[in-house]
Order: structure tokens, then C-alpha cells, then sequence
């Protein structure tokens, strides 16, 4: 064997480390991304949100989307938490916070639009796309209706169209793309009546919400939600209370999803490449191991066998020289007693 | 034997997860429910020998107290006494050793439960898991209690002015406690939040001196303080500190402390530089004392003058934080600054103050405090003699030549309604009842002496709402910033519709109007709205 054991593990764990090392450059092959230059965004401000729903109206009006079931204007819809629809891309909640004395904080919900949306990159088929408005658009006539999508998304936001038996499409807010490249604000804010929500370029409006957390300190957590997280994200948050106390999640660490997923799935060849090597070797060591074990088998038993041998030769020998001295004794004897015999008869014949 | 090394690391592998999945599983238990209760004592000392073998127990002083009484037993029955005072440790004098502590606890707790279990009472638990509970059924209600003017002036009047009984000082070379008149100060001057050389934390030294004094009155059947947990720390229980059997002073006598009347707040006279200083400013020592409920808030470290610990530059024992620090910080409660910026968090002035965020001073305010004298003051002052003298009568005339007006324009100046229609689209124009707020807001202002003293200006009041334009008898519309678009693309200033309901709805949620609820408590719906 030309390579030894020891060396052989050396290569294998050297191979790991080597693998993984450059694992992680090519996870961050897009770099941190921080948006285009330039890109828009939304500020949506849930300290000054009352819940009028005029957004929801508003975006419901410029979608055509379908009536819903209640008017915009009844309050009651609020009483339970929705998500977003093939029918809503964006929806007010209502969280009560009377256990820490406040009064109940509205949060709206819609596409956040992540730098590096996860939708994205899930999407074998390339339907989303992050433009350079800042909008992640969506294009129907691609998508094979996988809604890999909406798994991928760690805001829950991308919905389908179940009841579209012949066509259905993947469904979110579209940052009202279309508007934006008019000139339009996004309905949702150009409708809200406190300014909620702002629209402006991404820089612009991070300063703004700095600038509000350090004017009104009292009112607001020290947060941008929506700056890092998951990479960053094209619609920004802020909030008087725990980001995560008006349902959203706090868990999502800053790595943008392609990052994430491009780590696991970059692994998927090393695993496919590797392990029949490993195996291969581990089959081979066996193997060698066996061998070895069956030489010194044989070198054993052989042993055993010669010096049974030997020990057997030596009783045997010792049997002989007993059994030839006991003849000569006999012999002796015999002859002794035939001298003695013939003595005593010469003797007798004299006499 | 490769294979025995990759079982091993998959094997730690699966436990690593496994135990994480565990202890993601134990989350911390919710505060929120559980009886409360001002009385909680944690039997959590033996933690300073090492980490505790089982949790803490939750010990409630007060149904102790109350039991033992039922039975004749006072508070030695638990106590030990040293010099006549009660050792506030159960049942030992020092914590000595963990095993010794321990066995103190387990041995004399369970043997009086035994024993009163024996009697047929009711008893409390003799098991280990009985008092070692992971969560216990009780919150902590506990509060620090204050002892504010009104309970001093209690106290001084019920022991005739007899200081000495409270106070007192450490002579270091008789190694003795002794009296000094007219050198009184607040406890937390010397009796910090832990033991210290020579001197016993504040909560020892409270509950000692406080308790004891309170048990000796009630055995001589006089009306005493409380004893019991709820007394001092529940402020929601009937049998508090401010009980009304013993009725709280309103009015509360000034403290007798040679403190003056007047004061002028200045640069320490053994400062080095006196020139070019701001003016110095006079202070209504008398009514501020009126205004707080204890010396402490302003005197936080002695009853010195602020100067003699923050100078110009800041000195060792003003922890090298200077005058014009302490005096502006707006954050700080016991500065000037600080504690009226916080009275605009009053409901009667959160409406305009709240929404002008932080640091809305300007530099115009400066001159109100750092008052000019006058010439003809420093002649008047000729008559008294020390130099305190002097400076706290010329503070009392500088204060006293103030004349707080409230002042804004006449009626007919004020508009009485105004229809805010630039917008009216859905709704009907607004009809704001403009004379009817400024006079809610000027009578708010009047009922204040400090507030009225800042809005002597005409045109300030209007500046809640007309901010960032100069005070006149008229400003400038709303319409004429806030553009009509939703929002002011690219200079980011709010849009008109934004800047009316926040102006209108902030004002109204921070002085805590209940309206409006709805849209139509402001705006009537348009009759003939088109339906969709």
C-alpha cells in the first residue's frame, strides 16, 4: 500500500475543511448586497397607525382586486389576525397591547421586498426578480405554479390562487411597480392619512427613521426593522414596542435567503462527490484490515501448529529413547540372564 | 475502528440537538399570574455559598407574623436579638456556612410546622417539594416605600421634634453614633443599597430602626407605624403608611432645616473664573420644596449648595460633572432642566410639548432663568450684611419683579371657527372650533404657575399648532408648508392631510381625550357620495 491509514484520514479531513472553507466564499458570491443605488422603499411607521384600512382600500382600488366580503370601513375585521391573500396583498392588523398599558398597535403586512428575496432564489424558473426600483416583480407567463415561493418566504407573504382552476397565478404586493415607474406614489401610501407610511428612496428614509427615534425616543424602539433583517428588505418597519409583540418575527438573523440557501445547497455536490470517496475508503481500510487480520490468522495457527509439532516430535523422541533404552534393558536382561543360565549350566555340566 | 470514531461524533451530534430542542422547550415562566402579594421574602441566601441545589423558597413573612401572633409569639420567635436589636436573619445572627444555614432553615421550619400540625392546626409544609417550588403561585408586589414630607411631618410631630431619634452620624473616633443639630440629612445620604464599612445598607437599617420603633410604641399601646410587610410596601393595602385613620397632610409645615427662602443658583465663590459667567439665577428655594416630595430629589448627595460639588469645570466631588451639566441635562431629575422638561409631559401640556419632540429649547428661553439684574436691586441689598444674605434678598427681588402674564391676543383677534376644507373630498369640511381650543390651552397655561411664566409672549401659545413660523397675530396657513400632495416627494416634509391628523389626533391622544374614535367624530360624511 503506497498511501497509510493515517495519511489517507489526513487527506479526507483536510478535504472537509477545504471544502468548507471555500463553501463560504462561494455562498457570499454576491457579496452583501445593500440594494441598488438609488432603489425606493416604504417606511411604514406602526406608531402612527390607527388602523383605518384606507391603505388596504387603496391598494384594492389600484389592483383591481375583487370586493371583499366586509367593507373597508368595518372596524370588525380587525378582530382577528389575517394574512395576506390572492385577494388582499396587504393587510392592518390589530395587536392589543393593554397588558403593557398601551393602546393597540396596528401593523400593516405586504411583500416586503428583500434585497435578496428568498422567493428568488427559490424559483427555478426565474419568475421574481428584484428590479431596480426596489419592487420584486413577479412574472406570471414563467411560473409553473411550484410555489417553492411561498415556502421560501420567511414572511409568509407570496399567496395562490386556489380557486383559478385553469391559470392560477402566485399573488403579493407588486410595491405598485407600475405606478412607481409613473411617477405614482404606491397606493397604500399615497391613501394613508397620517403618513404612516412613507415612500422614498432606501437611504432617505433610514435617516428618517433615525431621526425619528432620536427626536421621539419615548415613542419608539431603537430599530429599523426591516434594515438588516433577512438581508435587508425594501419595506422598513418601525415600532413602539418589541417588533415581535405586533407579529413579527425577531428570529431571522440579517444573512440574506440566498446566502443561507446557497451555503446548504452548494454542500449538495461536495456530499454527492465525497462520500463515495469516503466510502470507498472506509470500504478500503476494511478491507486491508481483514486482510491483515487473516494473515496473522494463518501466522497463528501456523504457529500453534509447529510448535504442537515440535512439542509432539520432543514426546514422541522421548518416547523412543524410553522405548529403545527399555529394549536395551531387555535385551540386557536377556542376555545377562542367557550368560547367567549358560554359566550355570557349564558350571553344573562340570560338577 | 474509523467507524466507531464517525458513530461517536454523530452520536454527540444527536445529543447536542436533542439538548438544544430541550432547552429551547423550558421557556421562562410568565410573571403575570400568580396572587399578589407586598410580603414575599426569596429563602434564596445560600446562593452566596454557591449555586443552590433546589429553587428558592418563597417565603410569606406576613401570614408568619400573623400566625405566630394568633399563638402569643412575637418576632423573636424567629429573630435572634443582638444588643437589644433584632437580627433581621431568621433564626442566626451571620451566615456562617451553607450546611449550617441550610440545616437552621430545614431544621427549625419544619419542626414548628410538625409541631403545630400536632396541635391540629393549620400548618405549613414539612416536605421537601412543599416549599422548594419551581414556580411559585405568588408574584412580589412589593414597592419601596417613600418617605415623603407629609410622613416626616408625621413622624417629627408624634416624637415631639425630637431629631435624634432618627438622625445621626458616625464619629469615627469614639466609634459611636452621635447627634449632630442642624446637620440633619436624608438617610440615603449615608445608608447605601448594600452594607458598607461602618454602615448597614438602607434596607437593614430601615427595617431595624423603623420595625423596632413601631413594636416598642404598639407594646406601649400607642398608636404606631406599621410592622407587618403590606404596611410599608403595599400601597394598594388597607393598612399602609397611608391609611386614612391617619390623614396625609396636604400642607405639609416646611421642614426646620435653616434652609433659605430664596437662593441665588451661581458659580461657587472659590471658583477661578467669575467673569464672563452667565447670570447668575434666582431661585424660589421655598416654593420648590412645595413642589417635591423630599429634599433628596435636588440634594441627591448632601444638603449643599449645587456649587460646592459641580464647578465651572467639574470637580473630584462633583464627579467631574460640571455646573452647566447638571443644571441642563435634560434627562436628569434632579437638574432644573430635567425636571421641568418633564412636567411637559403633563396631560395639559403633552398636547403641544410631546409632539415638538426632543430638545425643543431654544436659545431665546435662555435670558428667562439667567435673569438681568437690575441697578437699583444691588442698592437695595446694601442693608443686609453676610454675603448669603445679600444674594438670597437680591434673588427675592429679582423673583418678585417677575409679573407672570399669561397673555395671548384679544377675542377678536383669535378666529372663532375655522373650516378646514382644503382637502374635502369624502368627507364635508372640518369645522374647528379654533377660539374654544386656544382658551382650554391658555386656561390650562394660567393654573401653571411655571407654564405661564414661559408663555408670557403673545404669540407662544399659537405656536403649539403654527409651529416653525414666527409668533404673530397671524400666521401663515398650514397649506402654505404642508403641500397637498399625500406626501412632499423628496424634502420629506409631511403632506397636508398627514400633518392635520397628526397635529389634530397626537394633540388629542396625548391629553387623553377619548374622541375621536371614528373618522365622522371630526368629519360628516359627504351626503351625496357617490356609490361604487
Amino acid at each position: 500500500m503506497s498511501i497509510s491509514r493515517r495519511k489517507f484520514l489526513g487527506l479526507i479531513g483536510s478535504a472537509g475543511v477545504g471544502t468548507a472553507v471555500s463553501n463560504s466564499v462561494f455562498a457570499a458570491s454576491n457579496k452583501h448586497f445593500t440594494g441598488y443605488p438609488e432603489s425606493f422603499a416604504v417606511l411604514h411607521d406602526s406608531v402612527r397607525c390607527v388602523g383605518c384600512r384606507q391603505c388596504e382600500e387603496a391598494c384594492n382600488k389600484v389592483n383591481d382586486l375583487p370586493e371583499p366580503d366586509q367593507p373597508f370601513s368595518d372596524a370588525s375585521v380587525l378582530d382577528k389576525k389575517r394574512r395576506t391573500t390572492a385577494k388582499a396583498y396587504t393587510v392592518v392588523n390589530r395587536h392589543d397591547r393593554a397588558k403593557d398599558g398601551i393602546a393597540p398597535v396596528f401593523n400593516k403586512t405586504q411583500c416586503n421586498h428583500c434585497l435578496e428575496p428568498a422567493c428568488a432564489s427559490a424559483c427555478f424558473v426565474k419568475a421574481f426578480k428584484k428590479t431596480k426600483t426596489g419592487a420584486v416583480t413577479y412574472d406570471a407567463s414563467v411560473c409553473v405554479g411550484c410555489r417553492y415561493c411561498m415556502m421560501a418566504c420567511p414572511f409568509d407573504i407570496p399567496a395562490y390562487e386556489y380557486d383559478n382552476a385553469l391559470s392560477p397565478k402566485v399573488v403579493k404586493c407588486t410595491m405598485c411597480q407600475p405606478r412607481i415607474l409613473e411617477g405614482k406614489l404606491p397606493g397604500c401610501v399615497e391613501s394613508c392619512p397620517r403618513e404612516a407610511l412613507v415612500f422614498g428612496k432606501r437611504d432617505d428614509l433610514i435617516k428618517i427613521a433615525r431621526n425619528r427615534i432620536a427626536r421621539y425616543p419615548k415613542n419608539y424602539v431603537d430599530h429599523i426593522y426591516g434594515e438588516h433583517e433577512m438581508g435587508g428588505t425594501s419595506w422598513m418597519y418601525l415600532s413602539g414596542v418589541a417588533f415581535q409583540k405586533i407579529g413579527m418575527r425577531e428570529d431571522l438573523g440579517i444573512k440574506p435567503a440566498p446566502e443561507l440557501t446557497s451555503g446548504a445547497l452548494s454542500v449538495v455536490p461536495m456530499v454527492a462527490a465525497l462520500w463515495p470517496v469516503l466510502l470507498t475508503g472506509v470500504y478500503a481500510i476494511t478491507k486491508r484490515k481483514e486482510k491483515i487480520e487473516n494473515e496473522e490468522k494463518n501466522q497463528a495457527v501456523n504457529s500453534a501448529i509447529k510448535a504442537t509439532k515440535a512439542v509432539a516430535e520432543l514426546k514422541i523422541g522421548e518416547a523412543l529413547a524410553k522405548a529403545e533404552k527399555e529394549q536395551e534393558e531387555i535385551v540386557e536382561k536377556a542376555v545377562k540372564s542367557a550368560v547367567d543360565n549358560a554359566v550355570k549350566a557349564n558350571t553344573e555340566e562340570a560338577a | 475502528m474509523v467507524i466507531t470514531r464517525l458513530t461517536v461524533v454523530l452520536t454527540v451530534l444527536a445529543v447536542a440537538v436533542i439538548l438544544y430542542g430541550s432547552v429551547q422547550a423550558f421557556d421562562q415562566p410568565s410573571q403575570d399570574s400568580g396572587q399578589k402579594r407586598a410580603d414575599i421574602i426569596k429563602i434564596d441566601g445560600m446562593k452566596s455559598f454557591g449555586n443552590l441545589e433546589r429553587s428558592g423558597v418563597v417565603f410569606l413573612h406576613d401570614l408568619h407574623t400573623s400566625a405566630l401572633q394568633k399563638v402569643d409569639k412575637d418576632c423573636t420567635a424567629c429573630h435572634l436579638s443582638d444588643n437589644s436589636k433584632l437580627s433581621l436573619k431568621f433564626k442566626r445572627l451571620k451566615d456562617t456556612s451553607k450546611n449550617e444555614v441550610m440545616n437552621i432553615y430545614h431544621d427549625n421550619c419544619i419542626s414548628c410546622h410538625v409541631e403545630v400540625a400536632g396541635k391540629g392546626d393549620k400548618s405549613g409544609p414539612t416536605t421537601c417539594g412543599e416549599c422548594h417550588v419551581k414556580t411559585s403561585a405568588y408574584v412580589a408586589s412589593g414597592q419601596p416605600p417613600t418617605f415623603d414630607k407629609s410622613l416626616h411631618y408625621r413622624h417629627s410631630k408624634s416624637q415631639e421634634n425630637k431629631c435624634e431619634l432618627c438622625h445621626h452620624e458616625y464619629d469615627n473616633s469614639t466609634k459611636k453614633l452621635i447627634y449632630k443639630e442642624g446637620q440633619e440629612g436624608s438617610c440615603r445620604y449615608c445608608h447605601k443599597d448594600v452594607n458598607e464599612e461602618n454602615r448597614m445598607s438602607m434596607k437593614s437599617a430601615s427595617h431595624i430602626a423603623c420595625i423596632d420603633c413601631h413594636q416598642k410604641t404598639l407594646k406601649n399601646k400607642m398608636e404606631a407605624g406599621p410592622v407587618q410587610c403590606g404596611g410599608c410596601h403595599d400601597p394598594d393595602s388597607p393598612n399602609t403608611i397611608n391609611r386614612t385613620d391617619i390623614k396625609n397632610i396636604v400642607d405639609v409645615p416646611r421642614m426646620e432645616r435653616k434652609q433659605p427662602d430664596f437662593t441665588m443658583v451661581k458659580t461657587d465663590v472659590n471658583d477661578k473664573e467669575q467673569k464672563g459667567v452667565m447670570d447668575s439665577v434666582p431661585f424660589d428655594h421655598k416654593a420648590h420644596e412645595g413642589y417635591n416630595d423630599s429634599c433628596i430629589v435636588c440634594h441627591h448627595k448632601d444638603l449643599t449648595s449645587c456649587s460646592s460639588c459641580h464647578s465651572i469645570e467639574g470637580k473630584k466631588e462633583g464627579g467631574f460633572i460640571s455646573l452647566e451639566q447638571v443644571m441642563h441635562n435634560p434627562d436628569a431629575k434632579e437638574s432644573c432642566v430635567g425636571c421641568h422638561e418633564s412636567k411637559k409631559k403633563d396631560k395639559d401640556c403633552a398636547g403641544c410639548h410631546e409632539l415638538m419632540g426632543k430638545h425643543s429649547n431654544n436659545s431665546s428661553n435662555c435670558g428667562k432663568c439667567h435673569m438681568e439684574q437690575v441697578g437699583n436691586m444691588k442698592e437695595a441689598t446694601t442693608s443686609h450684611k453676610s454675603k448669603t444674605d445679600k444674594s438670597a434678598r437680591l434673588a427675592e427681588m429679582m423673583l418678585k419683579s417677575r409679573t407672570p402674564i399669561t397673555a395671548t391676543y384679544n377675542d377678536e383677534d383669535i378666529p372663532e371657527k375655522i373650516l378646514i376644507k382644503d382637502l374635502s373630498n369624502k368627507y364635508e369640511p372640518v369645522e374647528f372650533p379654533h377660539r374654544k381650543i386656544v382658551k382650554a390651552l391658555v386656561n390650562n397655561i394660567n393654573n401653571n404657575k411655571l407654564a405661564s411664566y414661559f408663555h408670557a409672549e403673545k404669540g407662544t401659545i399659537c405656536q403649539g399648532c403654527h409651529h416653525n413660523t414666527p409668533p404673530g397675530k397671524q400666521p401663515p396657513r398650514c397649506v402654505s408648508c404642508h403641500v397637498k400632495q399625500a406626501q412632499d416627494k423628496g424634502s420629506f416634509k409631511i403632506g397636508l392631510m398627514g400633518a392635520y391628523h397628526l397635529q389634530c389626533m397626537g394633540c388629542h391622544k396625548e391629553m387623553g381625550m377619548e374622541k375621536p374614535v371614528s373618522c365622522t367624530d371630526c368629519h360628516k360624511e359627504k351626503a351625496h357620495e357617490p356609490k361604487k
